[in-house]
């Protein structure tokens, strides 16, 4: 059985033998970060009765009673006093998180345009470009490098292109191999947030999508915040400029929030837009609340937003007909 | 000289003027919430106000507190740490596990903790002892103050996890947080059948008294597990 422990893994059989312990060093830092990102670990808990204090002195962690009160005592304190820091409450980490993503996302398009440029002067036939073009280059440096298996050797043969000289080969690569880093490192912020939404607010993730949801508790500023707003709000997220970076490329007018990057918004047909992204941001609003405040998933809020969404469009088959075309005199009768 | 009375372990009436409860200060020199100091003989008493803690209001009305110089301690509820000091005091070379879920009471009790080695704060929901379990072991007493409608399936819950066979639950129950406009003592005997019955094994109710006159509309209750 396993058993995760403030200080350490232990595999305990079922008498409650210790067989094998992962035991941290005693850095106090270190010890209150693994602490506290066991708060939220769903198993391996130790068993009703466990003796954590018996097992630290058999792993061998302490060496006395007085080592363990000692260390515990530091390390309790420094996580707590994390705590209240507020630094590291989850959904702080979430917002540095989508924070450091857009950075990346900027610099890596920067990158990407001008290693395409470059490049292109050497291998303009090659039709690649961002990370499959990164992944070429820091492969093989100068076309002439290009092995015969690859579906692009015989466009690298009677390429136009100049040719590479080895100083701006070794240059290239290197250049290369960094766009490249950042690309990985950009799924690994990625799956990062969905972890983490999937812990800290499940319901959200579930109607948003696990990137949509991050940015709403970005730009709110916290989860608890994001909870108490209004769906009112919550629609017109993100529709100010200076908060608009964070969407640049993806929606369509900044005079919306963000969420009409969400699908059911952003594939409903152009009447019924308004009334879908209400239905959204009501749906949102129930979700940051039920994670805020108890944190149980509930599966059933796709479902409903999915059935209220097609009744919406099923009630509101074709646009409005335009005044001009309806008659002389202008109809003020409208639908609800 | 003020005259100095045992009551049980590390707890202690001081009589200087009037009878005062009293703790030995584990941190001399310093007081928590305006309590006074009182040095008898070379040792520093502590006052401790019953009408400022629901623990110190027990011993007032005779519960049989079990705590030793070396006892274990869960404490729920925890606040900025006015009760949990004088715990601190009695189990010198115990310890005490302070879990409290308000931000805001953790800066203080850190402040207090940072001062006495034998408090453990953990900023922690007592409704979820499965997150604060990789960091608590088996104690001789846990002591309950969070002032919540679900307080009895919280202590039911820490208990089944944390307390020793032989241990004991002192808990305090206040009448408002649970039902505001019933009659107390109908909202005292609903909760006491819900520790004796709500779950497996159920606590054996040893000792039940209301804290008056210190504090208005709240039972004391000691149980152990059955
Ligand atoms: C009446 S006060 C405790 C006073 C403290 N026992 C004393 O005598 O110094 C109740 C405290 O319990 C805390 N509390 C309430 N529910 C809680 C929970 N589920 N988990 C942890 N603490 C909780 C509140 O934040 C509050 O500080």
């Amino acid at each position: 059985m396993k058993i995760n422990t403030w200080f350490g893994i232990l595999e305990t059989d079922r008498a409650g033998e210790i067989l094998e312990s992962s035991l941290l060093s005693k850095d106090i830092r270190e010890l209150a970060l693994h602490s506290l990102s066991l708060r939220d670990s769903r198993s391996n808990f130790p068993p009703e009765g466990f003796d954590l204090k018996t097992a630290a002195l058999k792993s061998g962690f302490a060496e006395s009673p007085a080592e363990y009160y000692s260390l515990l005592h530091e390390v309790t304190l420094e996580a707590a006093k994390l705590q209240v820091s507020g630094a590291l409450t989850p959904d702080q980490r979430i917002i540095q998180a989508v924070e450091a993503l857009d950075d990346i996302n900027e610099t890596t398009n920067a990158l990407s345009e001008r290693l395409f440029e470059w490049y292109g002067g050497y291998f303009p036939e090659s039709g690649l470009g961002g990370e499959d073009l990164a992944l070429f280059i820091a492969k093989y440096g100068s076309r002439e490098n290009v092995s015969s298996e690859d579906p692009l050797y015989s466009k690298a043969r009677n390429s136009m292109g100049a040719k590479l000289e080895p100083a701006d080969e070794a240059l290239l690569k290197g250049f290369a191999e960094n766009v490249c880093s950042l690309y990985e490192r950009r799924r690994q912020i990625e799956a990062y947030i969905e972890n983490s939404m999937e812990l800290v607010a499940p319901n959200l993730k579930l109607v948003s999508g696990p990137m949509l949801g991050a940015r709403l508790i970005s730009l709110a500023g916290s989860l608890e915040k994001l909870a108490e707003f209004p769906s009112s709000t919550i629609q017109v997220i993100g529709a100010s400029k200076a908060l608009f970076k964070h969407l640049r490329a993806r929606a369509p007018s900044p005079k919306h929030g963000i969420i009409y990057s969400h699908p059911l918004i952003n594939t409903a047909p152009w009447w019924v837009r308004g009334k879908v992204s209400r239905a959204v941001a009501s749906k949102l609003s129930l979700a940051a609340r039920i994670d805020f405040y108890s944190g149980e998933k509930n599966p059933s809020l796709t479902e409903r937003l999915e059935a209220k969404v097609l009744q919406i469009r099923t009630l509101n088959p074709r646009p409005p007909q335009k005044r001009q075309e309806s008659g002389a005199k202008p109809k003020k009768r409208r639908r609800k | 000289m003020p005259e100095v009375k045992k009551l049980s372990d590390g707890i202690f009436e001081v009589i200087k003027d009037k009878k005062h409860l009293a703790t030995k200060n584990l941190d001399p020199g310093k007081n928590v919430y305006g309590e006074k100091l009182i040095p008898v003989e070379g040792v520093e008493y502590r006052t401790w106000d019953p009408r400022r803690s629901k623990l110190g209001a027990m011993v007032l009305k005779k519960f049989n507190i079990t705590l030793k110089k070396d006892s274990k301690v869960l404490y729920l509820g925890a606040a900025s740490g006015t009760t949990v000091s004088h715990v601190s005091d009695i189990i010198s070379e115990g310890a005490v596990y302070a879990v409290e879920f308000a931000p805001r009471s953790m800066r203080d009790l850190i402040g207090l903790a940072s001062r006495r080695k034998n408090i453990h704060p953990i900023l922690a929901d007592a409704g979820k002892p499965d997150s604060y379990s990789h960091l608590v072991e088996p104690v001789d007493i846990i002591f309950q103050d969070v002032a919540q409608p679900n307080q009895a399936e919280i202590a039911a819950r820490n208990a089944i996890r944390f307390l020793k066979k032989d241990g004991y639950l002192l808990l305090s129950i206040k009448a408002r947080s649970i039902d505001t406009a019933a009659n107390p003592k109908e909202v005292f005997k609903a909760e006491m059948k819900k520790l004796e019955q709500a779950f497996e094994p159920g606590f054996e109710i040893l000792n039940a008294k209301d804290l008056k006159p210190y504090h208005e509309d709240h039972l004391g209750v000691l149980a152990k597990l059955k």
